[in-house]
C-alpha cells in the first residue's frame, strides 16, 4: 500500500476485483478442472460464490456507510465513489447477474453452445458494471462502459453456429465502437473545457460556464448520445431489436436488464450532478429522445410478433419511461428511476424465462404463435407470463405499477403535465400488444410447443422472478425505502 | 515550419481515411489505414508526446495493422465486387456528414476564438517518465481496470474463433 | 363479533374461493378441462350463448359428485361476504360517527412534496378499508345480488365445460369488486378497478371457442384501459392538488374551503373532475367508451347480469359519488357529466328501440340506465345516483337472469322475432320478468319508480340541473317503458314463432335458476320504498332512510337539498306532483303502445313501420358501413398489406366486424356513430401504427450503415435543433 493505493481505495475496489477474480477463475477451472460438460453446474455455483462474496462485498460497504454515517466515500482521488446510489445500482448488477446464470445452463445445453466462459464472462460483464455505478472518473467510466459492451459482443454472439447471433454481434458491435466514439469525443471536449477528468472538478468548472457555451453544448450532445445509445433509447435505438432478437435469450434477458441499468446509472450521475445546472442544454434533447422512445418502441411493437422482437422494442419504451425520470429530475424522479430498473429486472427476466424454457431441440419458441394456448398445456407457465406482462404494462397491483407511478407522480409533481399525459396515453397503447399475447395464451387453441420441464434453475427462477414481481407490488415499501437510501447524495 | 508540417499531415491523415473507406480492396484499404496512424503518430509528435507517437506507431502501426494485413491476406479476401447499392444512404449521408462537420468546426472555433496557433514544444508533459508516473498514480485504477479489458478481448477472440471441440 | 374490524375479510373470502377453485377445480369436475373438445360441438348447436343447462339427454356428461361441491364453495363464499357486510353494516348503523377505517399495512409510502397549495405533504397508500355508508351500500348490492347470482349459475352453467374456471373467475371478480369499493384511497381503487377489468375480460372472453367472444373481451380490455389513462392522470391530479389519496383526507381537503368553487370557468379542478371522468366512462360505458358493453354480451348470461348490469359497471358511479367534494366544486365538470349521462342516455335507448337480439336490448338498456345515473351525478343529487344504482342493480340484474331463463328454455335461441307465447309456458319466468320491465318501465310502487323519478325531479330542479336535460330523460324514460314491453310482448305474448323442436323443449328453469329470480323481484318491488320522496309526506321518515343513510357522505348536498326542501313550499309541490303524473303518464303510454304494435300477430316487426322509410337507410347505417370499408379496410390493404394490414383485418376488423355483423340488422343512427367515430379510433389507431411503422420498416433494414445514418441524424436533429434554439 502506498498513497496511491489505499486501503480505502481496496475497500472500494472489492466487490470488482472480486468479480473480476472469480470471472478469471472460472475461466481456468472451466480449462484445467472441469473439461467435461457434465460438469459444467460446478461452474454455475462457482459462480454464484462469486456473486455472492461481491454481495458481501457491497453489503460491507453498506454497513460502513450506516456505521460512519457518512454519505458517501470517496477512493482513487475521486476515480471511485462509494454511496447509496452505487450500492443499489450494484444490488440489482447482482440480482440481474445470479438470475441469468441460473437460468443460462439448460438453454445453453439444448443449443450445444455450453462454455464455461459464459459464466465467467457474465461475472466480467459486472465487474465492467461496477465502475458505471460508481465510477466518478471520465476514463474510469468509459472503461468500464467498454468493458461491460465489449463483454457483451462476445455473450450476443455466443451461439456461433446461429447466424442471427453472429449477425447481431456483428451490428452491435460496429454500431457499438461507432457511439463509444462519440462518447469518447464528448468526454474528451469535457476534459477540454474544464481540464479535469474527475467529475466533482467537472462539475465546479462547469458551474462557473455560461450556458450557452456552443463547445459544452457540444460536449454534452455527444456524451449524450453516447448514452443513450447504451440505454437503446431513440433514435439511438436502432441495433436493439436485431441484438435482443439474435442473442441468446439469456443474454438478450441480461442485456435489456443490467446493461440499460449501468448505462442509466451513468446518466444520473452525469446529468443530474455534474451537468445539473445546464438543464436547459440536455432538457429538450432527452424530452425528444423520450417521446421518440415511447412512440417508435410502442408503435412497432404493435406488429411484431416474434416474441423476442417484441420485448426488444417494449424494452425501448420501457427505457423511455426510465428517462422520464430524469427528466423530472427531482427526488420522487430519482425514487422512481431506481425503482423501476430494480423492478424491471425482475419482471423482464420472468418474461425472458418462459420464452426459455419454450426452447427446445428443433423449436425456438420465440413467435407468438408459440405460446397459442399455453394456459392448456402449461397453465403454470402461462399465467406467469401474465403475471410479467401485466406487471411490464403497469397494472396493479403488481411491481410494474409501483415503478410507473412513482415516474407519473414525479412528472406531475414537476409541472411536465404534456410528458405525463403523452406517457399515459402509451401506457394503453402497450397494453394492447402485451394483451396480445396473453390472449393468445388465454384464449386460442393449443399448439404443438410444449414449455420443457423445468429445471432446479428455471424453478428458482421463476420463483424469485415472480415472487419480487407480485410482492413489490403488494408490499413495496421494503424496496422504496432502500431506493430512498441511493438519494444521499 | 511548424504549421506546414502539421497542415501536411493532417491532410494525409483525412486523405488516407477516406481512402480507407473508398477503396475496394480491403489490402488497399488496410494500407491506408496504416497511413492515417502514421500521420497521426507524427501529429503527436509535433504536439510534443512522444511516447504516444512511439506508442501510436508500435502497437498501432506495428501491431495492429499488421494484424489485419495478415488476417487480410489468410482469408484471401477479394476485391469487393457488388457497386454499391442503396444510392440513397448515400446521398443522404454525405450532405449530412458534411453539415455534421461544418457544425463541430464552427463550435470549436466558437468555442476557442482567441486561442493561438498550437506552437509545438510547448508542452513537456508527454515524456514516457511523466505518462508514467501519471499511469501509476493518478490514473492507476483505469490502468489496471484496462488489462480486464484486454483479458476479455482475447477470451473473446478464443471463445468466438476457435474450432469446436467435440 | 366485532364485524368492523373484520370488514378485510369481506373480500378475501371469494379471493379464497376463487383460489380454491382455479388450483384444485380441475380435480374436482375433471371434465372441466373438456370444454376444449367440447367447444365445436357447441358452436354448432346454437351459434349465440350457450342456453344453460338444457337437456344433454343425448349423451349426459356424468358429473362427479365433487362437482356439485363446486356449488357450494363459490356461492358459498358470497354468502360469507354477505353475511359478515350484513353485520358490519349493522354495526356501522349504532355507531354516532358513521365511518369505521380498517387499515392492514401500507401499501406505497412516498416522499415529501409540494402539493399546488405549497403546503409539504407526504402521502400513504395504504391496503386499507372505509366502511361508510355509501360503502356499505355498494358492498350490501355487490354481495346480495352476487350471492343471487351465484347461485342462478350454479344452474345455468351445469352442462357447461370449464365449470370450476367459471366460478374462480367469478369469485375472483367479486373479490376485485369489493376490494373496489371497500378502498379507503383512490389507489386501491383503481387496483381493484383494473382487477374487475381483467376478470371481465376473462369471463367476456369465457367461449373462447367463439371469436367474436375472444374479440369482444379484447375490445373490453382495451377501451377500458384507455379510460384508465384518464383515471390515472386525474387521480395523480388530485394527489398533487390535496397531497392525499385518501378518502377521507382528500374530502377534508376539498371541504375546508381551501379550494374556490370553480365557477368562473375550466379550472385545474375541473380537468382533474374530468380526466376522473373519464375513467369513468369507460368503466361504466358511457359516450364515446361504451362501445364495448353491447358486444360484451358474447359471455355467460350470469356474467352479463353480475358484470354488466349490477356492479362492475356501477364502479364509475360509485367513484363519481365517492369524489363528490370534488364535482361539487367544478360545476363546469358536473355539467358535462350530466350531459354525458342524458347524452348516453337517449341515445343507446334508440338503439334498443330496434334490437332483435334480446340481450342486446338489456345492453343497451344498462348503458342507458348508466346515464340516469350520471345525470343525478351530475345535477349533484349524489344520494340519488346511487339509489338509482342500487335499484337498478334489482331489476337489471332480475331481466338479464330472466333473458338467460328464456333462453335455457328455447335451447339457445336469442332472437326475439323467433319468440312468442312462453307465458304459459315459463310461468315463473315469465311473472318474474313482468315484475321487472314494470319496475324499469317507472310504475309507482315499484323500485325503478321512486329512482328514475327522483332523478327526473333533480334534473328539473336542483341547481346543478336543467331543463334540457329533463326532457331528454323524460323521453327516455318513454323509450325504455316501450322497448322494454316490446321485449316483453315479443317474448312472451302474441304467437309462437319458433320451429317444432325448440317448440317441444320449451320448459322451466330448475330451482337454482327461479329462485333467485324470484327473490329479485320481490326485492324490485320492495327495495324502492327506502327512498319515498319527500312529496309523498303522508309516508313518515322511515321511508326515506336511504337518504338519510347516505347524507354523511354527502354533506354538503344534504344541507343545499333541505334548503331546497324548504324552499318547495306549495307551488313546487304541485308542479312535481304534476311533473310525476307525467312521467308515470307518458310511461303507461308507451307500454299500451307497445301492446298495440305487439299484443296481436304480427308477421313483420312493427318497429319497421314505425321508423318508416327511415328504417331501410337505418338498416344499412347509411351506408356508411360501405364507405367505411372501402377507406380503411381495402384502402389500407392496398396501401400495403404487410403484417400490420393483416393484423389489422385480423384482428381489428375481425373484432369490430364480428359485432358489426351482428348489429348490422338492428342499428339505427347511432349505429352510425359507433362504428365511424369510435370504431374508426380504433382503426386509425391501427392505421397510425402502419404509417409509423412504414418508415421504421424502410429503416430497419438490417444494415448497418443505415443504423449508422439514423443514428448521425439523431446526432444532428440534437445538436442542430439545439443550436436553432
Amino acid at each position: 500500500m502506498n498513497q496511491f493505493y489505499t486501503p480505502t481505495d481496496h475497500f472500494s475496489l472489492l466487490p470488482a476485483l472480486l468479480l473480476a477474480l472469480f470471472g478469471c477463475a472460472i475461466l481456468m477451472l472451466d480449462f484445467f478442472v472441469l473439461p467435461h460438460p457434465r460438469q459444467k453446474r460446478w461452474l454455475i455455483f462457482f459462480a454464484l460464490l462469486g456473486e455472492f462474496f461481491a454481495g458481501l462485498a457491497l453489503y460491507r460497504q453498506y454497513r460502513f456507510l450506516e456505521d460512519q454515517s457518512i454519505p458517501a466515500l470517496r477512493a482513487f482521488s475521486d476515480g471511485l465513489i462509494i454511496d447509496g446510489f452505487s450500492i443499489f445500482f450494484n444490488a440489482i448488477f447482482v440480482a440481474a447477474a445470479v438470475l441469468v446464470a441460473i437460468i443460462s445452463y439448460r438453454y445453453l445445453e439444448v443449443e450445444g453452445e455450453h462454455h464455461g466462459e459464459f459464466y465467467g464472462l457474465i461475472l466480467l460483464a459486472q465487474c465492467g458494471m461496477y465502475f458505471l455505478a460508481s465510477g466518478t472518473e471520465l476514463v474510469t467510466i468509459f472503461i468500464g462502459i467498454e468493458l461491460m459492451a465489449v463483454t457483451f459482443y462476445i455473450l450476443v454472439g455466443f451461439l456461433r453456429s446461429d447466424r442471427r447471433s453472429n449477425e447481431a454481434a456483428m451490428k452491435y458491435l460496429l454500431l457499438g465502437a461507432f457511439s463509444s466514439g462519440f462518447l469518447a469525443y464528448g468526454f474528451s471536449l469535457l476534459y477540454a473545457i474544464t481540464g479535469s477528468t474527475r467529475l466533482p472538478k467537472i462539475a465546479a468548472e462547469l458551474a462557473q460556464r455560461p450556458a450557452t457555451d456552443p463547445l459544452l453544448l457540444l460536449a454534452i450532445v455527444t456524451t449524450l448520445v453516447g448514452l443513450l445509445f447504451k440505454v437503446g433509447a431513440a433514435p439511438f435505438h436502432m441495433w436493439a431489436p436485431d441484438a435482443y432478437e439474435g442473442a441468446p435469450t439469456p443474454v438478450t434477458a441480461y442485456l435489456s436488464v443490467a446493461s440499460k441499468a449501468a448505462s442509466v446509472a451513468v446518466l444520473v450521475r452525469l446529468f443530474l450532478g455534474t451537468l445539473a445546472p445546464h438543464r436547459i442544454n440536455w432538457e429538450p434533447m432527452l424530452a425528444v429522445a423520450v417521446v421518440l422512445s415511447l412512440t417508435i418502441g410502442n408503435f412497432s411493437a404493435l406488429s411484431q410478433t416474434n416474441l423476442k422482437r417484441l420485448l426488444a422494442f417494449s424494452s425501448i419504451s420501457h427505457a423511455g419511461y426510465i428517462l422520464l425520470g430524469l427528466i423530472a429530475g427531482n427526488r420522487t424522479g430519482l425514487t422512481g428511476i431506481c425503482i423501476y430498473l430494480f423492478v424491471y429486472t425482475f419482471m423482464n427476466t420472468g418474461a425472458f424465462l418462459v420464452l426459455i424454457s419454450l426452447r427446445q431441440k428443433g423449436m425456438t419458441g420465440d413467435d407468438i404463435d408459440d405460446l397459442n394456448g399455453l394456459i392448456h398445456r402449461s397453465p403454470g407457465h402461462a399465467l406467469l407470463m401474465a403475471l410479467f406482462l401485466l406487471s411490464l404494462g403497469g397494472i396493479p397491483p403488481t411491481a410494474g405499477f409501483i415503478a410507473k407511478y412513482y415516474i407519473f407522480l414525479s412528472l406531475v409533481e414537476t409541472g411536465h403535465y404534456a410528458l405525463a399525459i403523452t406517457a399515459a396515453l402509451f401506457v394503453a397503447v402497450s397494453i394492447y400488444y402485451y394483451f396480445r399475447i396473453v390472449r393468445a395464451m388465454f384464449l386460442n387453441e393449443a399448439g404443438q410447443l410444449l414449455p420443457a420441464l423445468p429445471g432446479w434453475g428455471a424453478r428458482v427462477g421463476f420463483a424469485v422472478t415472480a415472487l419480487a414481481t407480485l410482492a413489490i407490488g403488494l408490499y413495496p415499501e421494503p424496496i422504496i425505502r432502500f431506493a430512498g437510501t441511493s438519494l444521499l447524495r | 515550419m511548424d504549421a506546414i508540417l502539421f497542415f501536411l499531415f493532417a491532410a494525409i491523415a483525412v486523405v488516407s481515411a477516406i481512402n480507407v473507406v473508398v477503396q475496394r480492396h480491403p489490402i488497399s484499404s488496410a494500407l491506408s489505414l496504416v497511413g492515417v496512424m502514421g500521420s497521426l503518430a507524427v501529429l503527436y509528435l509535433l504536439l510534443g508526446a512522444e511516447f504516444i507517437a512511439a506508442a501510436q506507431m508500435i502497437v498501432y502501426a506495428g501491431a495492429i495493422m499488421v494484424l489485419f494485413v495478415f488476417v487480410i491476406m489468410l482469408l484471401n479476401a477479394g476485391a469487393e465486387k457488388s457497386p454499391r447499392k442503396g444510392w440513397i444512404l448515400t446521398a443522404v449521408a454525405m450532405p449530412l456528414l458534411v453539415l455534421f462537420l461544418g457544425m463541430v468546426s464552427y463550435i470549436i472555433q466558437r468555442g476557442f476564438p482567441n486561442a493561438p496557433l498550437v506552437v509545438f514544444g510547448q508542452f513537456t508533459g508527454g515524456s514516457p517518465k511523466d505518462v508514467g508516473m501519471a499511469l501509476f498514480t493518478r490514473y492507476l485504477l483505469p490502468f489496471e481496470i484496462t488489462s480486464v479489458l484486454i483479458l476479455i478481448a482475447i477470451i473473446g477472440a478464443v471463445v468466438l474463433a476457435r474450432k469446436e471441440m467435440e | 363479533m366485532n364485524f368492523l374490524d373484520l370488514i378485510w375479510l369481506i373480500p378475501l373470502f371469494p379471493l379464497a374461493g376463487a383460489a380454491t377453485m382455479l388450483l384444485i377445480g380441475r380435480k374436482l369436475d375433471p371434465q372441466g378441462h373438456s370444454d376444449v373438445a367440447l367447444a365445436p360441438a357447441l358452436a354448432a348447436e346454437h351459434g349465440g350463448d350457450h342456453g344453460g343447462g338444457h337437456a344433454h339427454a343425448h349423451g349426459e356428461h356424468h358429473h362427479p359428485a365433487t362437482r356439485r361441491l363446486i356449488a357450494f364453495i363459490s356461492p358459498g363464499a358470497i354468502l360469507l361476504s354477505l353475511l359478515f357486510s350484513l353485520g358490519a353494516v349493522a354495526q356501522l348503523a349504532s355507531l354516532a360517527k358513521k365511518s369505521h377505517e380498517v387499515i392492514l399495512y401500507t401499501w406505497i409510502t412516498g416522499l415529501p412534496f409540494h402539493t399546488a397549495t405549497g403546503a409539504l405533504s407526504t402521502f400513504t397508500a395504504d391496503w386499507g378499508f372505509l366502511l361508510d355508508p355509501l360503502s356499505s351500500v355498494m358492498i350490501l348490492v355487490v354481495t346480495f345480488v352476487g350471492f343471487l347470482i351465484h347461485v342462478y349459475a350454479t344452474g345455468y352453467m351445469a352442462h357447461d365445460g370449464g365449470y370450476y374456471r367459471f366460478f374462480g373467475y367469478l369469485n375472483l371478480f367479486v373479490f376485485f369488486m369489493l376490494t373496489l369499493v371497500l378502498a379507503n384511497n383512490y389507489a386501491l381503487l383503481f387496483a381493484g378497478w383494473e382487477g374487475v377489468g381483467l376478470c371481465s375480460y376473462l369471463l367476456i372472453g369465457f367461449y373462447f371457442h367463439k371469436k367474436s367472444a375472444g374479440d369482444a373481451g379484447n375490445k373490453a380490455f382495451i377501451v377500458n384501459r384507455i379510460g384508465d389513462a384518464g383515471f390515472l392522470l386525474g387521480m395523480f391530479l388530485l394527489l398533487s392538488l390535496t397531497g392525499s389519496i385518501q378518502f377521507t383526507r382528500v374530502n377534508e381537503v376539498l371541504n375546508s374551503g381551501v379550494f374556490h368553487a370553480e365557477t368562473a370557468g375550466f379550472g385545474i379542478l375541473s380537468l382533474t373532475a374530468l380526466f376522473l371522468f373519464i375513467g369513468a366512462t369507460g368503466k361504466s360505458a358511457q359516450v364515446p367508451l361504451y362501445v364495448w358493453l353491447p358486444d360484451a354480451m358474447e359471455g355467460p348470461t350470469p356474467v352479463s347480469a353480475l358484470i354488466h348490469a349490477a356492479t362492475m359497471v356501477t364502479a364509475g358511479v360509485y367513484m363519481v359519488a365517492r369524489s363528490n367534494a370534488l364535482y361539487s366544486l367544478t360545476p363546469e365538470t358536473s355539467a358535462i357529466v350530466m350531459g354525458v349521462g342524458a347524452f348516453t342516455a337517449i341515445l343507446s335507448a334508440s338503439i334498443a328501440l330496434v334490437q332483435n337480439d334480446i340481450k342486446r336490448v338489456l345492453a343497451y338498456s344498462t348503458v342507458s340506465q348508466l346515464g340516469y345515473m350520471f345525470m343525478a351525478a351530475g345535477a349533484g343529487a349524489y344520494w340519488v345516483a346511487v339509489f338509482h344504482l342500487y335499484t337498478h342493480a334489482f331489476f337489471k340484474a332480475l331481466l338479464f337472469l330472466g333473458s338467460g331463463s328464456v333462453i335455457h328454455a328455447m335451447s339457445g335461441e336469442q332472437d326475439m322475432r323467433h319468440m312468442g307465447a312462453l307465458k304459459d309456458k315459463i310461468p315463473t319466468t315469465f311473472k318474474t320478468m313482468f315484475v321487472g320491465s314494470v319496475a324499469i318501465a317507472g310504475i309507482p310502487g315499484l323500485a325503478g319508480f321512486f329512482s328514475k323519478d327522483e332523478i327526473l325531479w333533480q334534473v328539473f330542479s336542483a341547481p346543478g340541473g336543467s331543463k334540457a336535460v329533463y326532457i331528454v330523460g323524460l323521453i327516455t324514460a318513454a323509450m325504455t317503458a316501450f322497448y322494454m314491453w316490446r321485449l316483453m310482448f315479443m317474448t312472451f305474448y302474441g304467437e309462437p314463432r319458433m320451429d317444432e323442436a325448440t317448440a317441444k323443449h320449451i320448459h322451466e328453469s330448475p330451482a337454482s335458476m327461479t329462485v333467485p329470480l324470484t327473490i329479485l323481484a320481490a326485492g324490485s318491488i320492495l327495495a324502492g320504498w327506502i327512498g319515498v320522496p319527500k312529496l309523498w309526506s303522508f309516508l313518515p321518515e322511515s321511508f326515506r332512510t336511504f337518504e338519510h343513510w347516505l347524507e354523511p357522505v354527502f354533506m354538503r348536498h344534504a344541507a343545499e337539498a333541505a334548503h331546497g326542501a324548504h324552499d318547495a313550499g306549495h307551488g313546487d309541490a304541485a308542479l312535481e306532483w304534476g311533473l310525476m303524473g307525467l312521467s308515470v303518464a307518458i310511461a303507461i303510454g308507451a307500454i299500451l303502445f307497445a301492446r298495440s304494435l305487439y299484443g296481436k300477430a304480427w308477421k313483420v316487426d312493427p318497429i319497421e313501420a314505425l321508423t318508416g322509410p327511415m328504417h331501410k337507410t337505418l338498416l344499412n347505417k347509411w351506408y356508411v358501413d360501405e364507405i367505411y370499408n372501402y377507406l380503411f379496410v381495402d384502402g389500407l390493404v392496398k396501401g400495403g398489406g404487410t403484417l400490420l394490414g393483416r393484423f389489422d383485418r385480423r384482428v381489428v376488423d375481425g373484432g369490430v366486424n364480428g359485432a358489426g355483423w351482428l348489429t348490422r340488422f338492428t342499428s339505427t343512427l347511432s349505429m352510425w356513430w359507433d362504428r365511424w367515430i369510435i370504431d374508426g379510433a380504433v382503426r386509425l389507431a391501427a392505421l397510425l401504427a402502419q404509417i409509423f411503422s412504414f418508415p421504421v420498416r424502410l429503416i430497419q433494414t438490417g444494415q448497418v450503415q443505415a443504423y449508422a445514418l439514423v443514428f448521425l441524424l439523431g446526432v444532428g436533429l440534437f445538436l442542430g435543433w439545439r443550436w436553432m434554439a
